[in-house]
């Protein structure tokens, strides 16, 4: 049995690696010979099977094709309607993972514990549906990590990376930006920021309608009339964006499916930086909030590691240079180093200490005797950063008398104007009548090391209390049971 | 100092909802993000910001004056990336596509200021 497992459940691209006993960490092929799978299903229709990786994303048709079905973990209801099933996207997740468990495990024995990582902002619901997909696919997760963190313990324990670094992780889907402190062995999480829809698939995107207007200059047609067709078209501006980061030039040509003619598209790494580069500089503005978040210069940065696909494209290396001064460090596998660096924190999880990634409060008015001044705020419980596992608390006062039904607010992110920040829940506690405005009321959150997060609301004056964690109800969650009932089906399926 | 009253949505708001009364302390609480909430959302301040007049310039949209020098600008387009990269995470379609014109009007600003990356 493998006892030490990581597995990058990632937007375009997953892996699983493992520790051998030597204790360094290895990539496990799939049964296709891939060391990295593409997050992609494809559910046929003539077959009982699904196809997951690269034969699910070469092969059929659109509409039975699903693609990266991790940007709408967070999204109670979301489902993907096949033959009249919904799926939802904890089940898609299932999939990717039990092709995952099933081939590796021919290679290295059974799989029945795994760290699996997330992206550092994913929320309270994406978290959960992520451990849920796990279950479906029969394996416990030991643990979650932010993406971050695994990398930089790959690159602390392989690199001999040391001091305050700075992790850019640019994955097909999301952009993450962490900075930790490594002593040694010893890792410290400062702050981690995300961008959740800024990854390689957006500048796909913009190589793609490159691809449209070239074509439509020189046919007068459109390059595409169906979703299959612009699939492939879009497989193809990924393999010029690819071929970018080594050429300066590049060419392809391409037909649409109408027979309009043949089109040659003339791609340069110049134009290529000209259309990507506000959307790099949004990158760099990530970077500052990250920087700022933790209280550090940019001389405070001692290494910049990068991590993720995207960060192969020159323009990137070259802007963090300018950003900091300094080139930033790469490891060559930088697809692979998540992955990587999950299996060996499945080993050394308690000498790395994470912190809260976003803030928890909840909505009170708050007067400033000295300006006489009162408004609405969001009054931040537990506040970003926070090492965790942790709990805090704070005092509140009731607003009216005879308030039968104390009502909190549950809300994520920092900002003090609640226009700009998620109300992720309410608790109500009911009270004993007749009492007057302004009795006490301790609201406790809790923040586990798997960064869900609990509330407890406790009326001082009458002891009563009710605790809570943040739990998700839609067409795209699983209750309990559901749970069961599908994860046993799934281990059932023919998955290739 | 500052005291802090407690407060929900729908007592600043004005509008109780149903309280479950005599309910006992259940295990979990449903979010209510995606219900609809009186309180002035961020859809609606994006909204705002990004359709007040479809002529707007991103100095503008951001709010950058005239009068104001380089490091208050700095300072006021950090505030604004940090609120609108939220917004861009939205499961809104419409508030993430206003998040996405505002970051965009934010880097115009900035590339302006600052010079190109």
């Amino acid at each position: 049995m493998a006892e030490y497992v990581g597995i990058d459940l990632g937007t375009t691209l997953s892996g699983l690696a493992y520790l051998k006993n030597d204790g360094a960490p290895e990539i496990v092929p799939n049964a296709d010979g891939e060391r990295l799978t593409p997050s992609v299903v494809y559910f046929d229709a003539h077959e009982d099977v699904k196809l997951v990786g690269s034969a699910a994303r070469d092969g059929g048709d659109p509409d039975r094709t699903i693609f990266q079905i991790k940007r709408h973990m967070d999204d109670p209801e979301y489902t993907v309607q096949i033959d009249g099933k919904p799926w939802t996207p904890a089940e898609i997740s299932a999939l990717i993972l039990s092709k995952l468990k099933r081939e590796c495990s021919r290679i290295i024995g059974d799989i029945d514990e795994v760290v699996i990582t997330v992206p550092a902002n994913f929320n309270e619901l994406a978290r959960k549906s992520t451990i849920a997909a796990a279950e479906m696919a029969g394996m416990k997760v030991k643990r979650l990590v932010n993406e971050p963190t695994a990398a930089a313990v790959y690159y602390a324990q392989t690199q001999n990376v040391q001091g305050r670094i700075l992790v850019y992780d640019m994955g097909g889907g999301t952009l993450d930006v962490t900075i930790l402190e490594v002593k040694g062995d010893k890792i410290r999480i400062l702050t981690s920021e995300g961008a959740r829809h800024l990854g390689g698939s957006n500048l796909d995107d913009m190589l793609l309608s490159a691809y449209e207007s070239q074509y439509r200059e020189q046919t007068g047609a459109a390059l595409y009339s169906d979703e299959r067709h612009r699939r492939r078209v879009l497989q193809a501006a990924e393999d010029a964006k690819k071929m970018l980061s080594k050429l300066q030039r590049v060419n392809d040509t391409v037909a649409n499916d109408t027979n309009s003619g043949i089109a040659r598209i003339d791609l340069s790494r110049e134009g290529f930086e000209k259309t990507i580069r506000r959307m790099l500089t949004r990158t760099i503005m990530l970077v500052e909030q990250a920087l700022d978040s933790a209280n550090l210069k940019v001389g405070d940065i001692d290494a910049v590691v990068l991590v993720g696909g995207s960060t192969r494209i020159p323009k990137v290396k070259q802007m963090l240079e300018k950003f900091f001064g300094k080139p930033p460090k790469t490891c060559g596998n930088v697809d692979e180093c998540v992955a990587l660096g999950a299996a060996l924190f499945a080993k050394s999880s308690a000498k790395i200490q994470e912190v809260c990634n976003a803030s928890y409060g909840t909505l009170a008015m708050v007067y400033n005797a000295a300006t006489k001044e009162e408004k609405l705020a969001n009054s931040v419980v537990i506040p970003k950063g926070s090492d965790i596992p942790c709990s805090r608390t704070q005092t509140y006062q009731t607003s009216e008398d005879n308030e039968r039904m104390i009502e909190v607010d549950i809300t994520q992110g920092e900002d003090e104007d609640p226009k700009f920040i998620d109300v992720i829940g309410r608790l109500t506690l009911e009270v004993p009548p007749n009492r007057p405005k302004g009795c006490e009321v301790e609201v406790t959150f809790s923040y586990d090391e798997n960064q869900r997060v609990r509330a407890l609301v406790v009326d001082k004056q009458s002891g009563r209390s009710r605790e809570v964690a943040v739990s998700y109800r839609g067409a795209g969650v699983l209750s309990d049971e559901e749970l069961k009932r599908r994860s046993h089906h799934l281990r059932a399926m023919r998955i290739e | 100092m500052f005291k802090k009253v407690l407060q929900s949505l729908s007592k600043s708001f004005g509008s109780k909802p149903g309280a479950p009364a005599g309910a006992s302390a259940a295990e979990t609480i449903v979010p209510t993000a995606k219900a609809p909430a009186p309180v002035p959302s961020r859809a609606a301040a994006a909204a705002k910001a990004v359709a007040a007049s479809p002529a707007q310039s991103p100095e503008q949209m951001c709010g950058v004056t005239p009068k104001m020098n380089k490091s208050e600008i700095h300072a006021h387009l950090k505030l604004l990336y940090r609120r609108y990269n939220r917004g861009a995470s939205s499961l809104d379609a419409k508030t993430r596509a206003e998040a996405d014109n505002m970051l965009d009007a934010i880097v115009q600003v900035r590339e302006k200021h600052f010079g190109e990356l």
